[in-house]
């Protein structure tokens, strides 16, 4: 703690851990799933998806496509963020957290 | 899901205390109140700006093409986006070699939004203390109005700006027009909604959390920090130990040190921590409590600079060193990246071309004995004219091709497609070759292309 509660700050300073899972889960997706869909959409365009024997294609306009990809990226991404998440928050306890541990020094409140 | 850890405290971001920021005058919140404006203002005008009969700036994303100024992208340029990216990270490892979080305290949209949030908080509801006076009284008439006129403000502000963030990808006068229609269309209406939205929360609610829980520069800045690094930084030497005096008492007879105590420092920050117990990875380097101390010195008849931008040397009574080995090949990395960039963008090739086989037909057998093959021609004219282009073909004897020309005018920044006839004497070829075709603009001898095509011809 800072010792700073006479100065108004009473309370926790902190994300209680479900806000702090739920930002951890969806941020780093979401930055993943934005660079996905630009490097996929670069090169493929979501007009010409679709099955090549039977027209019309998949999407009926890019930004559908676009808006798609995007979304299916970003839910793969957060499952990839949400099992990491689970697999550390769940570790043996025994096991050495060092960089957890200096977090929390640092962080107080 | 056992043990402690996993339990939920609260709900999402209920349990946490907020903080009121005291608000602070001095320099520095000058020079991040010129940057918010200035930054702020870059991004709500840009949009806005023309240029030769077009939007400046639109990443136009139904048409495939991205308009900077003069200059337009496709999707085959994507890699100039990602070497941009390179030099911007690089951009950012280099002013916080020199500097430290120049970037977190004035630059990042987190920081200036929330500042804007803020002025609009206090607009509505007042200091620091009127704030928290509010938010601690029953609920009244005049409680609700100030509420719901800060919840006003706050939510057209976020509406403008995700209509903003759409206008760099959709023509922003027709948008603007089909706002006042009330007749966007439906992606449209989701992507204003979806940046507006982010930004109310962001910048309403989330504010601090985010640097502190989502930020990874947050964490990985210290990488880039070494002795000679700017930080935000209390000189505990000078001002330990802290303790209230009374004013014109000769503190130093009193064994304290030149720091008063008075908590003002913590008050002032928006993040909420106490800069006098070092450095934190929460510090955004807002350098409020600079101003906040430099205040109460002015106040006290101290010198200021108690809480300082310093380097870890400069605190230990080194001299500054600007120029190091880290900060030489940072700045060598830039400037080779930027160089590098400005040539290639000025010397890209402006015509692209495609030769794509007619499917119907692998070859025509001609009644004077000659062998056609059809293919569609794709001339792609990156350039901010239009051009006339000749077509020719290589690659097996006798070759000849034949197309509605003698040109094919293609406009700026745009694909022509042009069926083109080639034919190649009897028995010139058996079985498959491989051409080449080629487009040269009459204008501009620089402007030509070349792609490869399969020609094919009976095999007896």
């Amino acid at each position: 703690m800072f010792g700073i509660q006479r100065n108004g700050y009473s309370g926790k300073l902190r994300w209680p851990r479900l806000g702090q899972d739920v930002a951890i889960v969806l941020w780093p997706s979401f930055l993943a799933a934005s660079v996905a869909t630009m490097i996929c959409f670069a090169f493929l365009d979501p007009l010409l998806i679709g099955n090549d024997d039977y027209p019309p294609p998949a999407f009926s306009s890019r930004m559908t496509g676009y808006a798609v990809g995007f979304f299916f990226y970003w839910l793969v991404a957060s499952l990839s963020s949400l099992l990491t998440l689970y697999l550390v928050r769940t570790a043996h306890p025994d096991l050495p957290e060092k960089d957890q541990a200096g977090d929390e020094d640092r962080g107080g409140g | 899901m056992t043990g402690p850890e996993m339990q939920v405290d609260g709900g999402l971001y209920e349990a946490r205390q907020k903080i009121y920021p005291r608000e602070v005058d001095g320099r520095f919140q000058h020079l991040r109140t010129g940057a918010a404006w200035i930054l702020l203002g870059i991004y709500y005008a840009i949009p806005w700006l023309r240029w030769g009969g077009r939007q400046a700036v639109l990443f136009d994303l139904p048409a495939r093409q991205f308009h900077l100024f003069g200059l337009t992208l496709w999707p085959q340029d994507f890699y100039y986006l990602t070497w941009l990216l390179v030099i911007a990270a690089l951009a950012l490892f280099f002013v916080t070699a020199l500097a430290g979080r120049l970037f977190c305290g004035y630059a990042c949209p987190q920081t200036v939004w929330t500042e804007t949030f803020l002025w609009m908080e206090r607009f509505v509801e007042g200091s620091r203390s009127q704030q928290m006076k509010l938010a601690r009284a029953p609920w009244s008439g005049e409680k609700a109005l100030r509420k719901a006129a800060k919840q006003f403000l706050w939510i057209t502000f976020s509406l403008w700006t995700g209509f903003t963030f759409v206008g760099y990808f959709t023509p922003i006068d027709e948008l603007a027009g089909s706002v006042v229609r009330l007749g966007t269309g439906p992606w449209e209406t989701f992507w204003v909604l979806f940046y507006g939205g982010a930004t109310y929360l962001n910048a309403g609610y989330m504010r601090e959390q985010v640097c502190k829980y989502m930020c990874p520069y947050a964490r990985f800045q210290s990488a880039m920090f070494d002795r000679d690094t700017l930080i935000i930084t209390y000189d505990e030497t000078r001002g330990e130990p802290r303790g209230a005096r009374k004013k014109g008492a000769d503190h130093q007879a009193q064994g304290l040190g030149d720091c008063v105590d008075c908590t003002v420092c913590v008050q002032v920050c928006p993040t909420g921590i106490d800069i006098r117990k070092g450095l934190q990875y929460e510090c955004i380097a807002c350098a409020a409590c600079i101003d906040a101390c430099d205040e109460v010195m002015d106040k006290v008849g101290y010198p200021r600079g108690l809480i300082r931008y310093d380097t870890q040397s400069g605190l230990e009574g080194s001299a500054k060193r600007v120029v190091r080995p880290r900060t030489i090949i940072y700045a060598t990395l830039l400037a080779l990246l930027v160089a590098g960039f400005g040539y290639s963008i000025t010397h890209r090739n402006l015509v692209g071309l495609d030769v794509l086989r007619d499917r119907n037909a692998l070859y025509r057998e001609r009644p004077d004995g000659s062998v056609e093959n059809v293919y569609n021609v794709k001339i792609l004219n990156k350039d901010a004219n239009a051009h006339e282009f000749e077509i020719t073909g290589s690659g097996l004897p006798g070759l000849r091709v034949d197309y509605a020309g003698p040109t094919v005018w293609v406009g700026p920044g745009q694909v022509q497609g042009v069926p083109v006839r080639i034919r190649i004497p009897e028995d010139a070829l058996e079985g498959g070759a491989d051409i080449q075709v080629s487009i040269q603009a009459t204008d501009q001898p620089g402007l030509r292309a070349t792609g490869k095509a399969r020609f094919l011809a009976p095999t007896d």
